[in-house]
C-alpha cells in the first residue's frame, strides 16, 4: 500500500509543471551560471556571510544581545535551507523510484525498498562529499551549541564565498592546474623541512635546550626559516646549526620562487579564460547582441555603425592583430575561431544573440562559420559575406538568410551615382533614416481593422501616408499586375485601390516617424478592441 | 551617350559595367598589359594599353576631349590619388570615382579632385546593419529596385517651359496616372534640399527642379518623355 502511495507520489512529481517549474526556479536560483537571479543572490549571500562573520568577531569580546542571537539564527536557518535545497537540487529522487519500479515490473520481480534507500543515499551522501557541500556544513554545524568547541570551524563560512565568487573559484581552478607541481614542491618542502628539524635539533638541542626544547621547536624554527620570515625567537648557536640555518634559507629561496613561478605562469595561462569570462559576464547582462566573426575592414565599419545606433555586440577573430584592434577600440573581444562549437555556444548563439555576421575576408572560413552557427541554433538570423560571386549560392546552402558581397554592393552605388545621383541620395537617406521620412514595413494581422480593407479604404493620403507596395504570399493577390518575385513571395507595387488586404501581408509604407507610429498605434488598438469583442 | 574611362581591372568594374545602361553610356578600359586586354576585350568592352602615369597618353584615351567620367578602380591608393590629380589637371569639368582601400586616402584622393570616393567595405558594413536591423525595407529594395527587377528610382529634372512648371506636387496623381510613386521633388535653388511628396506643405515646381520617382522604367521613361515635351 505505502510503496504503491509512494510510487503514484513519484509519478505525480514527474508529470507535476508546478514542482517542475519550482525545480527549476530554485536551479536557476541556486545552480544556474546563466540564470541572472542567481548573481543577484549570490550578491545577497555575500553581504550575509560577511555579515554572520562579522558577528562572530564581534562575540569574542561582546555579550551577544537577544537580537544580534536571533539575527545570527535567522543567518543559520537560511545556510541550512541553501544546503537542504542544494541537496534537493542535486539529483531527483523520484526518478530513482521510478526506475526502480519499472526495472521491477519488467523483471516480475518484488520492488526492493531497501536498494531503493541505498540509491538514493548514496547520492545525496555523493552531494555532501562534494568540497563545497563540506564547507557548507562545516560553516553551519559549529552553531549548535554542544559542538561549541567547534565553534572556530565557524569561520569556513568565509569559505562559502567559493560559491558565489567567480574569482575565487578561477584561483582554485588554477591551484587545481598546477597540482603536479605545488605537489612535487610540497614533497620537496617536506623534505626540505625534515632535514632542517632533525639537522637543528641534532646541533642545538644539546647546547641550546632552552630554545631548542623539542622537536616540535625544531620544527616550527625550520618553517619560520624555511619561508624567510625569521621571527628570531629561535637562533641557532652552534657553528652547525648556523650552518644548517644557512642551507635552510638559501634553498628557501628558491622554493620562494619556484612556488611564484608556479602560480604566475598558472595565472597567466588563465588570464585569457579570465577576460573571457568577463565578456561572457557582460554578454548575459544583455537583452540581445549581435555576434561578429572576423574584424577585417567590413566587420570594422559594421562594428562602428553597431556602435552608432547603440546596439550590443560582440566580436570574434582568430587574428591576434585584429582582436588587439578591436580591444583597443573599446569592444567586447573574444580571440578564438569562431567556426568552433564551443565558442559560438560560450558566446550566445543559443540564448540572447540576435544574430550572427560572418565577415571574415575568406569565403571558405565565412562558410563554414554559417554551417556551423545554422547547425548551433536553427533559427537565428545569419548575414555572410561573400567575396567571390561564385561563393553566394555555397553560402545560401550553408543556412545564410543574406548574403553581402561588398564589391558588388560597391558597384551599385557607384552605377547608381553616375546615374542618378539625386534619386540614389534620396532613397539612401530615407532607408538610413537619415531624414524625417521614413520607410517601414507594418503587417495586417487576422484581428486588425485592415484585414479585408481595400486600399482606397484604409485612405493612406488622409493619413499623410505613401503606400509604396504590399508583400504577400497569398495567392489570392495573383492576379494583380506590377509584382515582382521575391524569395518566397511576391512584391506587389502600387497596388490598385481596390487591392484587398489580407492577413500576412506586410505594408511597405513612406511617411513621417510620427505619422507611422500613430497608424501603427491605431492598428494595435483596433487588435486590442476586436480580441476583448471575442 | 557618356563617356566612362575605366581604370584599373577588378570584380567591381565589370559589375560597375554591367549595371550601366549600354545605350546611354560607352565604356574605355584601361589595362596595364596585353593579357589583361585581350581578358577584358573577351568581355566585350574597348580596352586600351596606356602607362596611366603619362599626361600625354591620358590625353590620348579622349580625357580632356570625349571622356565624360573617369573610375579609379586601381587597388592601390597611390595610384588613385595618382591618376586623379593627372585627370583632374587636364580637365576640370571631369567627373572622378574613386575607390579607397585605406579609409585615411579618402581625403586625399578628394583633396586630389574626385567628385565620389567610394569605401566598398563601408559600403558593405553600412549595408549589413541596414539587413540586420530592417530586414523586410532591405530585402524589399534590394530584391526590387538595386536588384535586376524592373523597378528603378528616377530623377527627372523639370525644364524651364515644361508641362510641369508651376504645377502643384498634390496635382501630380503620379500614382494613378502613369504607374510611379513620386518620393519626393529636390528643390535644387535651396541647396539640394529633399521636399517628401506626402503630408507635408504644397510644393509648387519650378524649373530646374528634380522628381524623385520609383517604378518601372517603361512608365519612367513615358513619363520623363511627357515632362520633356515642352
Amino acid at each position: 500500500m505505502l510503496t504503491r502511495l509512494i510510487i503514484y507520489v513519484a509519478c505525480f512529481l514527474k508529470t507535476s509543471p508546478y514542482y517542475k517549474n519550482t525545480k527549476r526556479f530554485f536551479y536557476d536560483l541556486l545552480e544556474n551560471p546563466d540564470s541572472r537571479i542567481k548573481s543577484r543572490f549570490d550578491v545577497v549571500m555575500i553581504c550575509l556571510v560577511l555579515f554572520s562573520v562579522f558577528l562572530l568577531i564581534y562575540e569574542v569580546d561582546t555579550q551577544l544581545t537577544r537580537i544580534d542571537v536571533l539575527i545570527e539564527r535567522v543567518l543559520i536557518t537560511l545556510f541550512i535551507i541553501e544546503y537542504l535545497l542544494r541537496a534537493w537540487l542535486y539529483n531527483d529522487v523520484h526518478k530513482i523510484i521510478l526506475a526502480h519500479h519499472e526495472k521491477a515490473s519488467y523483471l516480475n520481480s518484488p520492488f526492493r525498498w531497501g536498494e531503493v534507500i541505498r540509491l538514493i543515499l548514496s547520492k545525496k551522501i555523493e552531494y555532501m562529499l562534494a568540497p563545497l557541500a563540506v564547507i557548507d556544513l562545516l560553516a553551519i554545524l559549529p552553531s549548535y551549541r554542544p559542538l561549541g568547541m567547534l565553534r572556530v570551524l565557524l569561520i569556513f563560512r568565509l569559505f562559502k564565498l567559493f560559491r558565489y565568487f567567480k574569482s575565487l573559484k578561477l584561483f582554485a581552478e588554477v591551484l587545481d592546474s598546477k597540482r603536479f607541481e605545488l605537489y612535487t614542491l610540497a614533497v620537496f618542502l617536506g623534505f626540505l623541512i625534515f632535514i632542517g628539524s632533525t639537522g637543528i635539533y641534532f646541533f642545538e638541542h644539546s647546547v641550546n635546550g632552552k630554545q631548542v626544547g623539542s622537536l616540535f621547536d625544531a620544527v616550527y624554527w625550520s618553517i619560520v626559516t624555511v619561508s624567510s620570515v625569521g621571527y628570531g625567537d629561535i637562533a641557532p648557536q652552534t657553528t652547525g646549526g648556523r650552518l644548517v640555518a644557512m642551507a635552510l634559507i638559501l634553498t628557501g629561496l628558491v622554493v620562494i620562487s619556484f612556488f611564484i613561478s608556479i602560480i604566475v605562469s598558472a595565472v597567466n595561462d588563465r588570464m585569457h579564460g579570465l577576460r573571457e569570462n568577463s565578456i561572457y559576464a557582460e554578454l548575459k547582462r544583455y537583452e540581445s547582441f549581435v555576434i561578429i566573426c572576423g574584424f577585417g575592414r567590413v566587420g570594422r565599419h559594421i562594428a562602428l555603425q553597431l556602435q552608432k545606433h547603440q546596439q550590443h555586440f560582440v566580436v570574434i577573430d582568430n587574428k591576434e592583430v585584429n582582436a588587439l584592434k578591436a580591444r583597443r577600440l573599446g569592444y567586447l573581444v573574444i580571440h578564438a575561431d569562431a567556426s568552433k562549437n564551443d565558442v559560438l555556444i560560450n558566446v550566445g548563439i543559443n540564448n540572447r544573440a540576435a544574430a550572427v555576421l560572418c565577415t571574415t575576408g575568406d569565403d571558405v572560413v565565412n562558410v563554414y562559420i554559417t554551417l556551423t552557427s545554422r547547425y548551433l541554433n536553427p533559427a537565428i538570423r545569419i548575414i555572410s559575406r561573400a567575396n567571390s560571386q561564385d561563393n553566394v549560392k555555397k553560402l545560401y546552402q550553408a543556412g545564410a538568410d543574406n548574403v553581402i558581397q561588398p564589391f558588388e554592393i560597391a558597384a551599385m552605388a557607384v552605377a547608381e551615382y553616375i546615374g542618378q545621383p539625386v534619386a540614389f541620395e534620396a532613397i539612401l537617406g530615407i532607408i538610413r533614416e537619415e531624414k524625417q521620412f521614413i520607410m517601414e514595413t507594418l503587417p495586417v494581422h487576422s484581428d486588425s481593422v485592415i484585414d479585408g480593407m481595400n486600399i482606397a479604404e484604409v485612405d493612406f493620403e488622409r493619413r499623410k501616408l505613401m503606400l509604396v507596395g504590399v508583400v504577400s504570399a497569398n495567392p489570392v493577390h495573383r492576379k494583380h499586375k506590377n509584382s515582382y518575385k521575391l524569395k518566397n513571395q511576391h512584391f506587389y507595387f502600387n497596388p490598385e485601390p481596390y487591392f484587398v488586404l489580407r492577413a500576412g501581408d506586410l505594408l511597405v509604407v513612406l511617411g513621417r516617424e510620427v505619422g507611422i507610429a500613430y497608424f501603427r498605434e491605431q492598428l494595435e488598438k483596433s487588435r486590442y478592441k476586436s480580441g476583448r469583442r471575442r | 551617350m557618356k563617356r566612362i574611362a575605366v581604370f584599373g581591372y577588378s570584380i567591381m568594374s565589370l559589375e560597375v559595367m554591367s549595371r550601366l545602361n549600354e545605350d546611354l553610356y560607352s565604356f574605355v578600359f584601361i589595362v596595364k598589359d596585353e593579357s589583361e586586354a585581350d581578358w577584358v576585350a573577351e568581355q566585350g568592352f574597348e580596352t586600351k594599353i596606356i602607362d596611366f602615369r603619362n599626361d600625354e597618353a591620358l590625353k590620348s584615351i579622349g580625357i580632356g576631349d570625349d571622356v565624360d567620367i573617369v573610375f579609379c578602380f586601381y587597388p592601390r591608393d597611390s595610384d588613385n590619388v595618382f591618376l586623379t590629380i593627372s585627370a583632374r589637371a587636364i580637365d576640370k569639368a571631369l567627373t572622378i570615382v574613386a575607390i579607397v582601400d585605406d579609409p585615411d586616402a579618402a581625403e586625399k584622393l578628394m583633396a586630389a579632385g574626385a567628385n565620389k570616393i567610394i569605401d566598398p567595405y563601408e559600403i558593405c558594413g553600412r549595408k549589413t546593419h541596414d539587413m540586420l536591423v530592417r530586414p523586410d525595407i532591405t530585402n524589399v529594395l534590394d530584391d526590387t529596385v538595386f536588384g535586376r527587377h524592373d523597378l528603378h528610382i528616377a530623377q527627372i529634372e523639370i525644364h524651364k517651359g515644361s508641362s510641369l512648371e508651376n504645377t502643384k506636387t498634390s496635382e501630380l496623381k503620379m500614382d494613378g496616372k502613369y504607374n510611379l510613386i513620386l518620393i519626393g521633388v529636390v528643390d535644387r535653388i535651396s541647396g539640394e534640399t529633399l521636399h517628401f511628396a506626402v503630408g507635408e506643405q504644397e510644393y509648387i515646381l519650378n524649373a530646374g527642379d528634380v522628381l524623385v520617382v520609383l517604378g518601372p522604367s517603361r512608365e519612367i521613361r513615358s513619363f520623363k518623355e511627357e515632362v520633356e515635351a515642352v
